[in-house]
């Protein structure tokens, strides 16, 4: 039974500088995000337990194929890829549709991995998009799993309490970052990751159509106003008398 | 001409870094005191591959070429030019073998020091050679299908770990300088104390005594006679590992320098907002920018060259270049500090013992001048 | 008539559900619909608080179930000529928010922290964008819309109304996950989200020996310790209760200390909101300066015990 990770190419946070409240996106490196690695790191754990392959899909613009070399380079065996230029910014409903077409072109794959919410829009409706496109059971926010046969078990991670279900598979399941820390990629496995096995579609191959109107629409997208103050304070008897001119501590 | 990392440099420098950062960083202050890296940073270090990259990984390495180990070093460096320093002298030793050995040596030797326990060492310098090969007096007795060798080698890196050496001695008989390879630690091999150096620490330097150490005539390296080419190969090859390690330092400085200047404040504002400070800034970027090609391109040139010997020019020049603008960017990030650079609470007063290192070794940077100079000679004759 | 439509598994965040759904509704002229599921004293509590109330007694219907849940969702929904649905951005909302959403061919947002209704009928919600960088506004242009909303943003509802309870038929289709068992999170009794003085840890602080100053200085100000992320889930030192920033919560105290916090977006994003920001950093170049009214460069473990003393 294979493995199958989603994986999202997100800009590199630190990258992005603004500029006059907006984002500036040029220039900015594609990576794969912490928790899509953590993701991997825990498909890489189960590999043997289920007796298959760590495979890797994801779609995205002409970067996809560089950026999803750290995935295969992280311990994945193959990937299968749907790249094209109108996927860059497409919204999660598309994103949806398209993975689990392509997921659909795996065999047996059993379990489907997703980081809880990229790194970039956090939303973590993809996951269960596809899963409900796909028609399989889904368990969230999971930060253990064990493969047995045909079922598995994993916990869920929630608020108050951790929540251990059997889930029979083919599943679905997001992870949190704390199920595994992604470890360094060893030299070796980098220069490997170029030759491992990759499927490449395009949306044509997949037979879909991004829809003519979107069905979430950004009105604004601009970095927050800071009215800060931004005083430097030298001293802690600078510092008490902060606290006493902001009403903190009375003398 | 091409300016961009492969997105395997990429990662490959990525996860130098992350491992520098990580396993390295929260030890250095031990590393300093006791100038001793931890054995479990060269298990890492051999784990990621990283200790010996451009090995063939028929031979345990990753076989990644050295544009990749200038990056891997440089990043390594940044944090702790001493484990780069073991990394480099390693990898002197196994190149070497790699070209000149045989299939024997280089299945019994070369996993060792890739994933194995041990660490390989260069032996070369005498008290009394300086970097002239000519005055090696450590000498190599045939007996029967033995060699038996004797002498004394200075500042030794690499020679208190098991593994192999490769020592450089004359053979009584027919005058030849040759490379043979001992096993450290066998019997009549001993060290001294650690020599107390100032930086660069946690590679320590020893001297060794070789009395009546007995080896199989299988152990020269090459073909008799061949050691003087041995000699300039592996000159280059270390020349690429210097390099790297001080441009690694003197990314340090620029960092430690541009955290300083904005970080410090003068009557409420960043000392950065001075023009003087200013210029110090731009000094700092466009040294470390010209050592940073300049030491790429030396590992592009030995990725492509048939003969690394070929090199020796390119890397003498790149050496010089890279070590002493090491120095000066250090000092301009020293200046940056003033007098708080002194104190050993800031990083820069370290970074500066290490850099002041660079001229001085693998060639002192006078005598690689002559070197250069004479190769543009010989090169002007055709 | 059509309706708006509130669920939440969790009492108190469906009541403050019904509090944004009522802004929505009023708005758009949307009644105001609140659905319980196996949970009969929620029920209850919400038909005072709303004046229609569905419920749904199904033992089979297990919450755990996510595929099953979305599938009630979606009945009810159509049963009820729902237009809106609002759900709680909690763990298990989220999960179902996008299911729900797949299901009426939907476009969905979560982690909404702010809605208002404009002129022309959109809905804006406000969400973090790229990791917290930028904050965006976002409409969902699809009939139906299906709206998650961080907890502990909207007022709960008072109880002033009776209302009525209905029961609703569903069939429950199972997708065969079952619960083999539960354990409560060692929970840490710690409220950071409503504290008025808020006293958080980064990495900066080197030592764990150090916490307890750190705790003293927080019950001198009578406030809480919070922290970034990696003191909580790296280190172990502070509860997972206690992580301010993106993937942890998000407060708008009136007085905001952070101490050797390099001011990462990930975690800033949980703290922008505070009325004065304080903060103590050896690095003076950190990011934390540009969210910081005032800013000390200092060490903190040199700091603290001289703070404490002097406030004391």
């Amino acid at each position: 039974m294979n493995i199958i990770v989603a994986i999202k190419q997100v800009p590199d946070l630190d990258y992005i500088r603004i500029r006059d409240r907006r984002p500036i996106m040029e220039d900015v490196p594609q990576v794969i995000g912490d928790i899509d690695k953590s993701a991997l790191a825990a498909a890489v754990d189960l590999k043997e337990s289920a007796g298959g392959n760590v495979i890797i899909v994801s779609a995205g613009d002409e970067n996809l194929e560089d950026t999803i070399k750290e995935g295969l380079a992280a311990g994945a065996d193959e990937a299968v890829l749907v790249k094209d230029a109108r996927l860059a910014g497409m919204e999660s409903s598309v994103i949806g549709t398209v993975l689990a077409a392509t997921i659909s072109k795996i065999e047996n794959g059993g379990l489907i991995i997703f980081g809880e919410g990229s790194a970039d829009n956090y939303s973590g409706q993809v996951v269960s998009r596809v899963a409900q496109i796909l028609g399989y059971p889904q368990v969230g926010y999971v930060n253990w799993i064990e493969i047995e046969e045909r079922v598995a078990q994993a916990t869920r991670s929630l608020e108050n309490e951790e929540e251990t279900v059997e889930i029979p598979l083919p599943a679905v399941m997001s992870v949190v970052s704390e199920i595994k820390e992604p470890k360094i990629p060893s030299v070796s496995s980098i220069l490997k990751a170029r030759n491992k096995p990759k499927r490449v579609y395009t949306l044509d191959d997949l037979g879909i159509e991004i829809p003519e109107n979107r069905y979430v629409r950004t009105v604004i997208n601009l970095a927050p106003v800071s009215q800060r103050k931004g005083i430097l304070i030298k001293s802690v008897d600078e510092l008490v008398k902060v606290f006493e001119s902001e009403g903190i501590i009375r003398r | 001409m091409e300016f961009n990392l492969t997105k395997e440099q990429q990662m490959i420098q990525s996860a130098a870094r992350d491992y520098a950062e990580k396993a390295i960083a929260p030890l250095i202050e031990d590393i300093v005191e006791k100038n001793e890296v931890p054995l479990e940073i060269i298990e890492g270090l051999k784990e990621l591959d990283l200790f010996a990259l451009p090995i063939s990984d028929e031979y345990g390495g990753a076989g990644a070429g050295y544009a990749s180990y200038v990056l891997a070093e440089e990043q390594l460096s940044r944090i702790c030019p001493g484990v780069a320093v073991i990394v480099s002298v390693n990898n002197v030793g196994a190149a070497a073998m790699s070209i000149f050995g045989t299939e024997e040596q280089k299945k019994k030797y070369l996993p060792m020091v890739t994933k194995g326990d041990g660490v390989f060492s260069f032996a070369f310098t005498e008290p009394g050679t300086g970097s002239d090969p000519k005055q090696i007096t450590a000498t190599a007795d045939r007996d029967g299908d033995f060699y038996v060798l004797n002498g004394t080698k200075r500042f030794i890196t690499n020679s208190s770990y098991e593994g192999p050496m490769i020592v450089f001695a004359k053979d009584t008989e027919t005058g030849h300088i040759n490379g043979y390879i001992i096993d450290k630690f066998c019997e009549g091999y001993s060290i001294s104390e650690p020599w107390k150096k100032m930086g660069v620490r946690g590679a320590p330097l020893y001297d060794v005594y070789l009395r009546d150490v007995k080896i199989p005539q299988d152990n020269i390296l090459g073909e008799p006679g061949q050691g003087f080419w041995i000699l300039k190969v592996a000159m280059a090859l270390g020349k690429i590992g210097i390099c790297s390690i001080f441009l690694g330092a003197m990314l340090a400085a620029y960092e430690e320098g541009l955290a300083y200047a904005t970080a410090k404040t003068h009557r409420g504002a960043p000392i950065a907002k001075f023009q003087a400070i200013q210029m110090a800034i731009a000094d700092m970027f466009m040294k470390y920018e010209a050592a940073r090609w300049m030491a790429y391109r030396i590992g592009y040139l030995a990725d492509n060259a048939r003969d690394k010997g070929d090199i020796l020019k390119d890397s003498a020049a790149a050496k010089i270049f890279i070590t002493e603008t090491a120095i000066d960017v250090a000092r301009i990030a020293l200046n940056i500090h003033g007098s708080y650079g002194l104190m050993e609470d800031y990083k820069i007063s370290r970074v500066w013992k290490d850099v002041i290192f660079g001229p001085q070794v693998e060639g002192v940077s006078h005598l690689l001048k002559v070197l250069v100079a004479g190769e543009i000679f010989r090169d002007l004759k055709g | 008539m059509a309706g708006i439509l509130v669920y939440s598994e969790n009492s108190k965040n469906a009541h403050e559900l019904l509090t944004a759904a009522t802004i929505i509704g009023s708005a758009l002229g949307l009644e105001v619909r609140a659905l319980s599921i196996n949970n009969d004293t929620q029920a209850e509590d919400l038909a005072e608080r709303c004046g229609e109330v569905y419920r749904i007694k199904e033992d089979s219907l297990k919450l755990s179930d996510t595929s099953a849940m979305a599938s009630i969702l979606d009945q009810v929904v159509r049963k009820l000529n729902i237009s809106v649905v609002l759900l709680s951005s909690n763990r298990r909302g989220k999960e179902l928010a996008g299911r729900v959403a797949q299901i009426l061919d939907s476009g969905c947002l979560t982690d909404v922290y702010g809605i208002e209704v404009r002129d022309d009928g959109n809905i804006d919600c406000f969400r973090n964008g790229l990791g917290g960088l930028t904050v965006v506004s976002q409409v969902i242009d699809t009939e139906k819309k299906v709206i998650a909303i961080v907890p502990k943003i909207f007022e709960a509802m008072g109880n002033k109304i009776t209302g009525v309870i209905r029961d609703v038929e569903v069939d429950v289709r199972s997708s065969g996950v079952n619960v083999v068992r539960t354990k409560t999170k060692v929970r840490d009794a710690v409220d950071i989200e409503t504290s008025d003085i808020i006293v958080a840890v980064g990495q900066g602080l080197a030592n764990k020996d150090d916490l307890p100053q750190v705790e003293k200085l927080a019950q001198l100000l009578e406030g809480e310790v919070a922290c970034t992320k990696p003191v909580a889930t790296d280190r172990q030192w502070l509860s997972e209760e206690r992580i301010i920033g993106l993937s942890g919560k998000k407060c708008k105290p009136n007085l905001a200390i952070l101490l050797g916090i390099s001011g990462q977006v990930q975690f800033t994003v949980g703290i922008r909101d505070a009325k004065t920001i304080i903060a103590v950093n050896t690095d003076e170049n950190a990011n934390v300066k540009h969210i910081s009214d005032y800013m000390l460069v200092a060490d903190i473990k040199d700091i603290i015990p001289e703070l404490i003393e002097k406030i004391s």
